[in-house]
């Protein structure tokens, strides 16, 4: 099995520090445990993370290597498992684009140095300054290196929608080392980032765990389609994650729908969009929205949006919607459950998951 | 059987850009392109939603090679006047969806009369 979203956690700020320019740290140690990441304007009501595990020394789940061997990669009997950020993949919206060069560096960095080195099952995406596409591609190349980065991890949250072209050179850049970029819901509405939904900011977490986080990723999918960046790079794929997946077929039907009388502003645009997501996007599973009994409707609705074949399982350890396994693929067809446990992923991520460090 | 219909002279389609004619319980138009001045005839209902797909208008379909760039394509096409679908005029085939096609019929213009065999 491979899980496709597991997080890290800021744990032990001054180990993460450590990879920090000198001349930096001083700055991010001054801005608290958040090291100057931006946050939300409201909060979960009770806790992000699975309130069955344990916090050490006060800091959250997930926050080293160690807890991922022992909470997800052996009692699931995960083959591989990807790391991604989590509050640091909201560097791209930080309003410097200097310290949040900076924190992906040492961000990449500790990844590296101090989790990769730690179990053999263990792959990483890297993050980078997507407010600053330049320095950004900069990053993946200098990373990506390495083999076992196995993703480019953006966050839903963005400036504008990744289709437009000025965030080409980061595209491009990780289709030169053949790597998928990841876009994880989460940072809608939080610093550089557009609202989450469009109707202004949410009051409430639901609303953003409702409609944000889905938003975004319905945003960054078309407009990745009618830009034509698929055109541009036909061996780009993009994994996007933690968005939902029960509005996927409509958000297709309504833009094939819309392709057929709008091509005026988009002639570029060869083939139907539903084919080109089939094609070049995957989906990551969780958190997998439960239906009231009507499972087999969600999952005719899936197959109409190209699964099997365009799924990924991922948990999201140690978040508190975690998607277990075991319930999550029984809930799928059993023809479906190879592809998407594993064989999906595998073919995503590709050679890199034979990668044994730099 | 088919046979040849007198829908108008050409000198009132020229001027309307298209005639249309309830022919057999079917409506077809006649349509001219006014860059070329061929004529079309079609069945004037889209068969993706039943509009009067005569009343769109006949234009060039935009082409484009690269992401960002716009062309004036050669082709030339009827673009439904409701949602915007475009047919190729000649063969009825909709560019768009190929599982939708409206009826095209053979169209002449004789002694100053357009006529559509039908």
């Amino acid at each position: 099995m491979i899980d496709c979203d597991i997080h890290q956690e800021l744990g032990d700020v001054e180990e993460l520090l450590q990879f920090v320019e000198p001349a930096q740290r001083d700055w991010f140690r001054s801005q608290g445990p958040l090291l100057g990441l931006p946050g939300y304007s409201w909060t979960h009501p009770a806790s992000w993370f699975r309130q069955d595990l344990a916090h050490q020394d006060g800091r959250p789940p997930g926050a080293n290597a160690a807890a991922v061997v022992r909470e997800v990669l052996d009692p699931l009997g995960v083959d591989i498992g990807v790391l991604n950020a989590d509050d640091a993949l909201y560097v791209s919206l930080m309003a410097s684009p200097y310290r949040a060069a900076a924190l992906a560096r040492a961000h990449n960095d500790w990844t590296r140095d101090v989790w990769l080195g730690q179990d053999p099952r263990l792959r990483a995406s890297l993050i980078c300054p997507a407010q600053n596409p330049a320095a950004a591609a900069d990053e993946i190349r200098r990373v990506a290196k390495d083999g076992r980065f196995v993703a480019v991890l953006l966050s839903g949250g963005s400036e504008r929608p990744y289709g437009e072209p000025r965030y080409l050179p980061v595209f491009e850049a990780a289709v030169e080392f053949g790597l998928p970029v990841a876009i994880h819901s989460g940072g809608e509405g939080m610093g550089l980032a557009g609202d989450s939904g469009g109707a202004g900011p949410p009051t409430f977490y639901i609303e953003w765990h409702t409609l944000g986080s889905a938003c975004s990723i319905m945003a960054h999918l078309v407009s990745l389609v009618v830009h034509g960046t698929f055109d541009r790079l036909p061996e780009l794929r993009v994994l996007l994650m933690e968005g939902g997946l029960g509005w996927l077929p409509g958000i297709l039907w309504r833009l094939d729908t819309n392709w057929r009388g709008l091509r005026a502003d988009t002639p570029w645009l060869k083939r139907k969009p539903s084919e080109v997501v089939r094609e070049n996007i995957r989906f990551t599973t969780q958190p997998l929205e439960h239906t009231d009994g009507h499972d087999k409707l969600l999952m005719e609705m899936l197959e109409a949006a190209g699964a099997p074949e365009t799924l990924c399982f991922a948990s999201d350890y140690p978040h508190w919607d975690y998607d277990a396994p075991a319930e999550l693929l029984k809930r799928l067809p059993e023809g479906w459950r190879q592809a998407v446990a594993h064989d999906n992923a595998a073919a995503l991520f590709g050679q890199r998951l034979a990668a044994v460090g730099a | 059987m088919t046979r040849w219909h007198d829908l108008a002279s050409l000198a009132q389609l020229e001027m309307d850009g298209r005639v249309v004619a309830h022919l057999d319980g079917r409506e077809i138009g006649v349509v001219r392109d006014p860059a070329s001045g061929e004529l079309w005839a079609l069945r004037n209902r889209c068969p993706h939603h039943g509009a009067p797909l005569c009343l769109g208008s006949i234009k060039a379909r935009g082409a484009g090679g690269l992401p960002g760039s716009y062309e004036l394509g050669e082709r030339r096409v009827m673009r439904c006047p409701w949602h915007g679908w475009e047919f190729d005029p000649q063969d009825g085939r909709c560019l768009d969806d190929p599982s939708m096609r409206v009826a095209t019929y053979p169209v002449r213009v004789r002694d100053g009369r357009v006529e559509v065999e039908a």
